[in-house]
């Protein structure tokens, strides 16, 4: 059993097209990691360059947001889904 | 795509969610099936204001959610402009992040009228984007 990370449309270009991928489990800054492994480029779409989520990207742990857990500290086990949002804004 | 078809139903769902949001913006979600438009998400506007609008994410979350589950398609994102045309604004083009059709519902006239836009850019973390309108078709 792995870590089923979710990938939203406006990534699948570095995915080769794949909504899903599965990791290994770890915190989510090893899934990036993982990520940008598999993906070259991947982390420079989530991180910004201190290393930090971009404000526009949400990531949600089963059915809870990171940032309100311990952002890319947070823990991430086998079974568990990770789902990757595009914030969706404008005026 | 050549043109964004909204079945009827859709299109009176998304404007009656966009009325009953004034004097605030409203925004949601339609999904596809088979490149079909199935239905419509009505979201809260987190923002509260008649000038800006973002998707509560845990709203988002489990809209997503549901898509994967019934094997549907994000088809675009719609939001209202109150008093202003249907055309992007300066902060739409900056916060534009999904890559599908931002629609936008404008209540300036009645009846209401619904436009859609492909917000295209390099890097989906650029604030500068080309706008390249979709006709959109309303189906009776």
């Amino acid at each position: 059993m792995a870590v089923e990370v979710r990938i939203p449309t406006v990534f699948r270009k570095y995915t080769d097209g794949r909504s899903t991928v599965e990791l290994e489990s770890g915190t989510i800054g090893d899934l990036v990691t993982q990520l940008e492994g598999r993906y070259p480029g991947m982390r420079e779409q989530l991180l910004t360059p201190e290393g930090q989520l971009h404000r526009f990207v949400n990531v949600y742990v089963n059915d809870e947001d990171a940032r309100y857990l311990d952002k890319l500290d947070t823990k991430v086990s086998d079974g568990d889904t990770v789902s990757l949002l595009p914030s969706v804004a404008g005026g | 795509m050549r043109e964004l078809r909204l079945p009827e139903a859709v299109a009176e769902d998304m404007v009656a969610h966009c009325l009953e949001g004034r004097p605030n913006e409203a925004c949601g979600i339609i999904a596809s099936s088979d490149g079909e438009v199935v239905k419509v998400f009505r979201m809260t506007n987190a923002d509260a204001s008649p000038v800006r609008y973002s998707l509560d994410t845990r709203e988002q979350f489990a809209a997503y959610e549901k898509l994967d589950q019934e094997r549907w398609d994000l088809a675009g994102v719609f939001h209202s402009h109150t008093r202003t045309d249907a055309f992007p604004s300066p902060t739409d083009v900056r916060e534009a992040r999904e890559d599908v059709p931002y629609i936008i519902v404008s209540l300036a006239q009645d009846p209401a009228t619904i436009r859609a836009f492909r917000i295209v850019k390099e890097n989906w973390t650029d604030a500068e984007g080309d706008i390249q309108e979709i006709p959109v078709v309303v189906e009776g």
